[in-house]
C-alpha cells in the first residue's frame, strides 16, 4: 500500500534562535529574560494546539533549557498521555543561563564542539532528561549530527533510534544568504530519511557493519530544484520559510506553493516502492509575536495553522500517516533495505519553467541528473569512499560538514564557463565535419521505470542539427542497486544520412571540494588503463594522454579517498586530461565513431581509494 | 542625527534579497526612510513594499496549484 508519512516536530526553546538577537535588537543581551521565556512557551503551546486540533501526533523534542522549565515538562507529559506524542530530546536549544554558566561558551551547535565537549554535553543533557522523565529518549537530533557524535550517543544511550541529522543543501548558499554569519555548512547529504553509516553521517550505510544504529531524517523536506539553486531556507515544508522567500500573495495571504511542495513530495512514492516522506519542524523563533521580517505575527500563525490543516486534511482523507520519530524509525527499518536507493524525479513548481531534475541516493553515491542539460550529471558525491570527516573544534573541519563533491555545477561552473577553462559536468559531445554540439544544450524530459533492482531514466529523444546532417539520439541512464556505477547509454535512433558517421565524446570534467573555492589538485593521479598504462600525476601542466581500446580511464583523488573511472561497452579511445591553474579540473572520457542505429554505453564507477 | 533603529516591521533590503541575501534594514526616523547597511539601498516603507512585489517576478508559478508532477 502506498504510504505518505509525516513527522511533525516541536521544540520548546526557551531562548529561540532569532528572538534574542534579531527582534531583541537595541536591548542588552539577557538570556534569562522572563518575558522571552513566557513568550517562547506560549509559541510552543500554540504549535501543540494547532497540530492536535488537526488530529496530528507530535514528536516533542525537549531542549536542554526546557528541562529546567516545569511548565514545559508538564505540557510534554500531558500531551504524551493525551495525544500519544513522543517525548524526545533535541540537541538544539542548548542556550540558557544554566548552559552558559556550566560550559562558559556561547557555542550552541553540537557538531561544532570538541569531541570531548560533545560527550560531556550529551551525558549532561541525556541524564538530565532521564532525571525528569524517568527514561532515556528514543529520538534526538540537531541541524547536523556528525558520525562521532551519533556513534557516541548510540553506544552510551542505545535506546536512541531516530535523529534529525542534516538539513538538505544547507551549506555555502545558506551561509551567503545570512551575510556569511550562519555557519551551517552541510551540503551533500540525503534529502529524505536514510540510515547513516558509522563513518560519515551523509553517506548511507551499505550493510549492517556500517549501520550507525539510527534512522536519520532531514531537517525539513526541501524543494529539490529551488534549494539547490538558491537560498535553501526559502523553499521547504516550513511555512514560515515560504514566507521568508516571499512566496505568498500579500493581499490574500495565500501560498499555493507550500501545498505544491507537500504534494510533490507525496508523488515521490512512485519512485520509492510506494513510500514517501515529509517532515515539518518549525522552531519557535519563527512564530514570534513581534513578527518576522515583513510578516506580522498573524501571518506567521496563519501559515503554521494552514500547514497543520493541510496535513490534517490529508490524514482524514486517508492519504497520510502521521508518526512520531521513533514510530517512523521502526517503520523505515521494516520498509527499506540498506541498498535500496532513494529516488526523486522532481519538477519545477515555482518558477514557471518545466525544468526537471532526477536525484538519486544510495550507499555509494548521491547524483543529480539535469534534464534541462540533456541528462547531464550536474552533482555527484562519491559516498563509496565513506569518507571519515570529523567536524568540530580540534578537527580539520571546525564547521564544514559537507560531503565533498566530484561534480557541482553551481560551485564549479558546470557546462558554461567564462572565457576559458571547463566546469564540472558529466555529459557528451557529438561532432561532425568540424561542428560540435554538447548534449547540455539539448533540453528534454525523463521518465522513470524500474527493472528488477535497476532504476532507469529514459529521456525523450533529442535532435542535433549539424550543417547537412541531423541526428536523433536517445539517452538512457541506469542506476543498478549496489553497483556503485551509473550506466549511460546513447542510442542513435535516426540520422538524416544513414551512411554518415559522427564522433561521440563521452566525458566527465571533475574536481573535488565542498565550497566554491578550488582545492589543491596536486597528488591526483589520472590513468588510461589497458594494454599499456598511461599516467599523469596532476601538476597543472595541461597535459593529455589517450589509449585506443582503453579498459578504463580513471582518477584517484587522495584527499577524498576516491577513485572514479569511466568504462565503455565497446572498444573506443579513452583519454585523460589534466587541467591548469585557471581551470583546476581533470577530464576523463571516451571518443568513438558512431553510426545510425548504433548503441554505445559508458559506466561511471566510484570506489574507495585508500 | 540620532541612531537608526528597527521599524514597526523588520524589513529586509529588497535589493539584497534579489541577490539571495537576507539583510535587515534600519529605520532613520529623521529622514523617514529605511536603509541597508550592506548596500546602497534607501527607501520609504511604500518603496520597500513596492520592491518586494517586484521581487516576485521570478516566481511565475507562485499562484498555480499543480496536480501533476511528471511529464508521463
Amino acid at each position: 500500500m502506498d504510504k505518505f508519512v509525516v513527522n511533525i516536530i516541536h521544540r520548546p526553546e526557551m531562548v529561540p534562535e532569532y528572538s534574542a538577537t534579531v527582534t531583541g535588537q537595541g536591548k542588552e543581551e539577557d538570556i534569562g529574560d522572563k518575558a522571552l521565556l513566557t513568550e517562547s512557551l506560549d509559541i510552543f503551546k500554540t504549535q501543540q494546539r494547532l497540530a492536535h486540533e488537526n488530529g496530528l501526533k507530535v514528536t516533542i523534542q525537549m531542549t536542554y533549557a526546557s528541562l529546567f522549565n516545569a511548565e514545559a515538562v508538564e505540557i510534554a507529559k500531558h500531551d504524551h498521555e493525551e495525544y500519544g506524542d513522543e517525548i524526545a530530546l533535541s540537541l538544539l536549544g542548548l542556550p540558557c543561563e544554566e548552559f552558559r554558566e556550566k560550559y562558559k561558551t556561547k557555542d550552541f551547535c553540537i557538531w561544532m564542539f570538541s569531541l570531548e565537549d560533545k560527550k560531556t554535553i550529551v551525558n549532561d543533557v541525556f541524564e538530565k532528561f532521564h532525571d525528569i522523565f524517568g527514561f532515556y529518549p528514543e529520538s534526538t537530533g540537531s541541524y547536523y549530527m556528525d558520525a562521532d557524535l551519533t556513534n557516541y550517543i548510540k553506544e552510551k544511550y542505545p535506546s536512541v533510534k531516530c535523529a534529525v541529522a542534516t538539513c538538505w543543501e544547507e551549506g555555502p548558499k545558506a551561509y551567503h544568504t545570512c551575510n556569511n554569519s550562519w555557519y551551517t555548512l552541510f551540503d551533500g547529504g540525503p534529502w529524505a530519511p536514510w540510515i547513516p553509516s558509522k563513518q560519515n553521517t551523509h553517506a548511507p550505510a551499505a550493510n549492517e557493519a556500517e549501520d550507525s544504529g539510527i534512522v536519520a531524517i532531514p531537517h525539513l523536506s526541501r524543494d529539490l530544484i529551488a534549494c539547490y539553486d538558491g537560498n535553501g531556507s526559502n523553499f521547504g515544508t516550513h511555512p514560515q520559510n515560504v514566507l521568508r522567500g516571499m512566496i505568498y500573495d500579500t493581499k490574500t495571504w495565500e501560498y499555493p506553493y507550500l501545498y505544491n511542495l507537500i504534494d510533490q513530495y507525496r508523488s515521490l512514492e512512485k519512485y520509492n516502492n510506494g513510500y514517501a516522506y515529509n517532515m515539518m519542524f518549525v522552531g519557535p523563533g519563527w512564530m514570534n509575536k513581534m513578527g518576522r521580517w515583513e510578516a506580522p505575527y498573524e501571518l506567521l500563525e496563519k501559515s503554521y495553522s494552514d500547514g497543520c490543516k493541510y496535513y490534517g486534511q490529508l490524514k482524514k482523507e486517508g492519504k497520510l500517516v502521521d508518526m512520531t520519530m521513533s514510530e517512523f524509525a521502526d517503520y523505515y527499518r521494516q520498509k527499506k533495505s540498506y541498498t535500496e536507493p532513494e529516488c526523486a524525479l522532481w519538477r519545477d513548481i515555482l518558477y514557471g519553467s518545466d525544468k526537471q531534475l532526477f536525484w538519486y541516493c544510495d550507499p555509494y553515491m548521491r547524483a543529480c541528473v539535469n534534464m534541462d542539460q540533456g541528462g547531464a550529471i550536474v552533482d555527484l558525491r562519491p559516498y563509496a569512499a565513506k569518507l571519515e570527516w570529523p567536524v568540530g573544534i580540534g578537527t580539520k573541519h571546525v564547521q564544514d560538514a559537507s560531503y565533498p563533491f566530484l561534480i557541482q555545477e553551481k560551485y564549479r561552473a558546470g557546462y558554461f564557463t567564462h572565457y576559458a577553462g571547463e566546469g564540472t559536468v558529466r555529459s557528451a559531445k557529438l561532432s561532425y565535419n568540424g561542428e560540435e554540439v554538447d548534449l547540455c544544450l539539448c533540453r528534454t524530459k525523463a521518465h522513470f521505470s524500474q527493472e528488477g533492482k535497476t532504476r532507469i531514466l529514459t529521456l525523450d529523444p533529442v535532435t542535433i542539427e549539424f550543417r547537412g546532417l541531423s541526428v536523433t539520439l536517445q539517452t538512457k541512464e541506469y542506476f543498478e542497486e549496489g553497483s556503485s556505477s551509473i550506466k549511460i547509454e546513447r542510442n542513435i535512433l535516426e540520422m538524416s544520412d544513414p551512411n554518415a558517421e559522427v564522433y561521440l565524446n563521452e566525458y566527465m570534467v571533475a574536481c573535488y571540494g565542498t565550497t566554491e573555492y578550488p582545492e589543491d589538485m596536486t597528488g591526483i593521479t589520472l590513468k588510461c588503463e589497458g594494454s599499456e598504462e598511461k599516467t599523469i600525476s596532476y601538476e597543472y601542466k595541461c597535459r593529455e594522454e589517450s589509449l585506443e581500446g582503453a579498459d578504463a580511464v580513471s582518477a584517484v583523488i587522495p584527499a577524498i579517498e576516491t577513485k572514479v573511472s569511466l568504462t565503455a561497452s565497446a572498444p573506443a579511445e579513452g583519454y585523460i586530461k589534466e587541467g591548469y591553474a585557471f581551470s583546476p579540473m581533470f577530464t576523463l572520457g571516451y571518443k568513438k565513431r558512431i553510426s545510425d542505429k548504433e548503441v554505445f554505453a559508458t559506466w561511471l564507477n566510484l570506489e574507495k581509494a585508500n | 542625527m540620532a541612531q537608526s533603529g528597527k521599524g514597526k516591521l523588520n524589513y529586509r533590503c529588497p535589493s539584497c534579497f534579489m541577490r539571495d541575501l537576507d539583510i535587515d534594514m534600519f529605520y532613520d526616523k529623521d529622514k523617514k526612510e529605511y536603509h541597508c547597511i550592506r548596500c546602497q539601498y534607501t527607501g520609504s516603507e511604500e518603496d520597500v513594499l513596492e520592491k518586494n512585489e517586484m521581487i516576485r517576478f521570478r516566481y511565475r508559478a507562485m499562484y498555480k496549484r499543480f496536480d501533476k508532477f511528471d511529464f508521463d
